[in-house]
């Protein structure tokens, strides 16, 4: 029976790939919309000059508003299921006493700092080139883990109120921002950034996000990093 | 003019983002303040869409293709008001809920908030991206909710939900690919006429095939159920009562907006008979199911199941040349979908309460509820009046417009489906009733409940019940163009 749906599952997938390939292969309709035309054409009034940082943040905003509450929800369903699992804190110097890690401790020293400035760097950068709060937050996330690994972070428990603080911090900002160019501006919309001072609202969301995006990284992983010490350390 | 609709995106999510502020299973009493000011701001748009029709919202003011539109009419402010209806008396009933049982509660308010946010979003959506994000929210705060619940059943339930809505946005989302790819947007205003005008694609039949399949099993249409009765009856009342009222019809309002609308070009009658045959197998199957099952949240959860295939009827029945008789079926769908809502969330609400009391889920185990628990018990009957689409319900008004639109259109084959359908899910509130006036099995102590508990549920179901006398107000709405 079971083998029979395993059978079922991979023909009924073979036959939706090449179906798949068929229709790609068709060529797009003459109708098509050309959507990258009309982005270049409205980009001076993003308030940015690279197209995707100015669809993301400007044009299609919206959707990065819920995408980073997506992520937010990932991290608290995540907190939901440990709920009342028995978690130990693991020693902050649990790897220091390996004389072989003082390697890695020593690159994750010069490392970290590096990489903060990479994230602020990559930050600055979206606005003209590839860059912007995503990418900055992903690395943000990625020195988090690192120390982690070498042992000079611990792994997190139940978050208190400044961690709490730190991970919506960038959503509430976002919020109020959306709000706020809402009822100030004239006509009024959701997300509607006046021209003039669009990069600057722009460069102000995008902070905001890459500390509030690197924490919920970063806590996707560190949440959870502690129940895997913790089973090791018993067997 | 004051525009309620760019406020009743940001409150929600807002109110998400704080009550996560404030800290593990707080913020209770900012979610019922901040739902009694969406309930206000709901019912002035709805008011706004009576008088003035049906309209379009650019976010950031860009407007389609280049930003993100949203649309609102009558089915929208149904949908709507709806959602803020069930949700209020459930929060009320979740604080009650959780102060006696802190089971899963930890991050029930962040989850709620963020539940009903992505509901509001849904539901305005014009963009077949921007509704994929919605789909996304939505499914992981549901999941979120029945985890939370920490038993290893409903986590395993948990997982298995994730794995089939992340499935069904996949599928979803692959849909919306394929026509980007050919038509260049995603915006639903570009696309109708466009689908409408030109020669239809391949693409766009695989499109219209994997965007419904994804949301299909959503909506968890027979055979697609078999995911809901674990992942519904395992989680705590407040969110089953959440996920089975409300959550599974958001993704059924999207087969229903997008078969009528981006669609209407492509489906033909065959498919629309195919979903009214696969509702037909729902309705009896889960029927069945329901009342050969032991445990009480699991009935109602297999019932839930049955009460889904009544919507798909109306896929055929609209395609009936006969005016009328389409007309009158989209208001029965619609009134079906109002109806079972407020009683699936009054039902889940009583049969919580009556579990919490009894201290385990077991329908022998309810002699004696009559007079222990009545007006829980009387708000469970209530529902199931509904349900079984007695007169005055809802329900009834309900299945009399599908029957009224099946004799007009010559469909038989429906009106006997729905007549089994109602005899058989008497059989099954009939079984929990009888039940409940046994005397008491011997050696089981009931433990009181605060009342709190039991009036929201009972509200939720007089909703229901009166609904009948008010259906013309909410078929107003829907006309309104």
């Amino acid at each position: 029976m079971r083998n029979l749906l395993n059978v079922l599952v991979i023909v009924l997938s073979a036959a939706l790939g090449l179906v798949l390939i068929g229709v790609i292969l068709e060529s797009p309709s003459p109708a098509r919309v050309r959507l990258s035309e009309e982005v270049l054409m409205q980009i001076g009034a993003s308030g940015v000059t690279h197209p995707v940082t100015a669809v993301l943040l400007n044009f299609r905003g919206y959707d990065t508003l819920l995408e980073v509450m997506v992520l937010l929800l990932a991290l608290l369903g995540v907190l939901a299921q440990m709920g009342k699992q028995k978690r130990e804190n693991p020693p902050a110097g649990f790897y220091l006493t390996e004389p072989r890690m003082q390697v890695l401790l020593w690159l994750a020293r010069v490392l970290v700092p590096l990489m903060v400035l990479v994230a602020g760097y990559l930050l600055w950068a979206g606005g003209h080139q590839p860059g912007g709060a995503f990418q900055a937050g992903a690395v943000l996330a990625a020195a988090g883990v690192l120390l982690n690994l070498s042992g000079l972070l611990p792994s997190w428990m139940e978050p208190a109120w400044n961690l709490r603080a730190g991970l919506v911090s960038g959503l509430l900002v976002f919020l109020l921002i959306a709000a706020a160019v809402m009822t100030t501006a004239s006509p009024g919309l959701l997300l509607q950034y006046p021209p003039a001072s669009a990069g600057m609202l722009i460069l102000l969301v995008e902070t905001g996000l890459t500390l509030s995006l690197g924490l919920i990284l970063a806590g996707l992983f560190l949440f959870l990093s502690g129940d895997a010490i913790d089973e090791e350390a018993d067997k | 003019m004051f525009d309620p609709v760019p406020w009743l995106i940001l409150l929600p999510l807002a109110w998400g983002c704080l009550t996560f502020l404030a800290g593990i299973g707080r913020g209770g009493r900012l979610v019922v303040a901040g739902l009694i000011i969406q309930l206000v701001l709901t019912i002035i748009l709805a008011r706004q869409i009576v008088m003035e029709g049906a309209r379009h919202y650019a976010v950031g003011g860009w407007g389609a293709p280049l930003g993100v539109d949203l649309y609102v009419d009558g089915l929208t402010g149904i949908m709507l008001l709806l959602t803020h209806v069930v949700a209020l008396p459930l929060v009320v009933y979740a604080r009650a809920y959780f102060s006696s049982q802190a089971e899963g509660a930890s991050y029930f308010w962040p989850l709620t908030c963020f539940l009903l946010a992505a509901m509001n979003v849904l539901f305005m959506s014009a963009d077949i991206f921007n509704i994929y994000v919605t789909l996304e929210l939505l499914g992981l705060a549901a999941v979120g909710l029945v985890a939370a619940a920490g038993s290893a059943g409903s986590v395993t339930a948990a997982i298995r939900y994730l794995l089939v809505t992340l499935l069904g946005s996949g599928a979803y989302l692959m849909g919306v690919a394929l026509l980007y790819g050919t038509y260049g947007s995603v915006s639903l205003a570009v696309l109708e006429p466009l689908l409408a005008t030109t020669e239809i694609s391949a693409a766009a039949c695989l499109a219209a095939m994997l965007m419904l399949a994804g949301l299909l099993l959503k909506t968890a249409l027979f055979p697609f159920h078999f995911w809901l009765p674990p992942a519904h009856g395992g989680a705590p009342a407040p969110v089953s009562a959440l996920l089975s009222a409300l959550v599974i019809k958001a993704s059924f309002y999207l087969i229903l907006r997008l078969w009528f609308d981006l669609f209407a070009p492509l489906v033909t009658t065959q498919a629309a008979q195919l979903l009214g045959g696969l509702g037909a197998a729902a309705i009896l199957w889960g029927s069945i199911l329901a009342f050969n099952q032991t445990r009480l949240k699991m009935l109602v959860a297999y019932s839930t199941v049955a009460q889904i295939g009544y919507l798909f009827l109306l896929f055929p029945l609209m395609t009936s040349a006969i005016p009328g008789a389409a007309e009158s079926a989209m208001q029965g769908g619609v009134m079906q979908l109002v109806a079972h809502a407020l009683a699936k969330a009054a039902m889940f609400a009583a049969a919580g309460v009556m579990v919490l009391s009894a201290g385990k889920d077991d329908i022998a185990l309810l002699g004696g509820m009559s007079s222990h628990l009545p007006l829980t018990l009387f708000t469970f009957a209530l529902a199931g009046i509904t349900l079984m689409g007695l007169p005055p319900s809802g329900g009834f008004i309900a299945k009399w417009l599908l029957i009224d639109s099946a004799v007009s259109g010559g469909q038989w084959g429906w009106v006997v489906v729905m007549i089994l359908g109602g005899l058989l899910s008497a059989a099954y509130v009939f079984k929990v009733l009888r039940q409940a006036f046994l005397p008491p099995v011997a050696g089981i102590k009931f433990k009181p409940v605060i009342r709190m508990l039991e009036w929201p549920a009972f509200l939720l179901a007089l909703i229901s019940l009166l609904l009948g006398f008010r259906s013309v107000e909410v078929l107003n709405l829907l006309g309104a163009a």
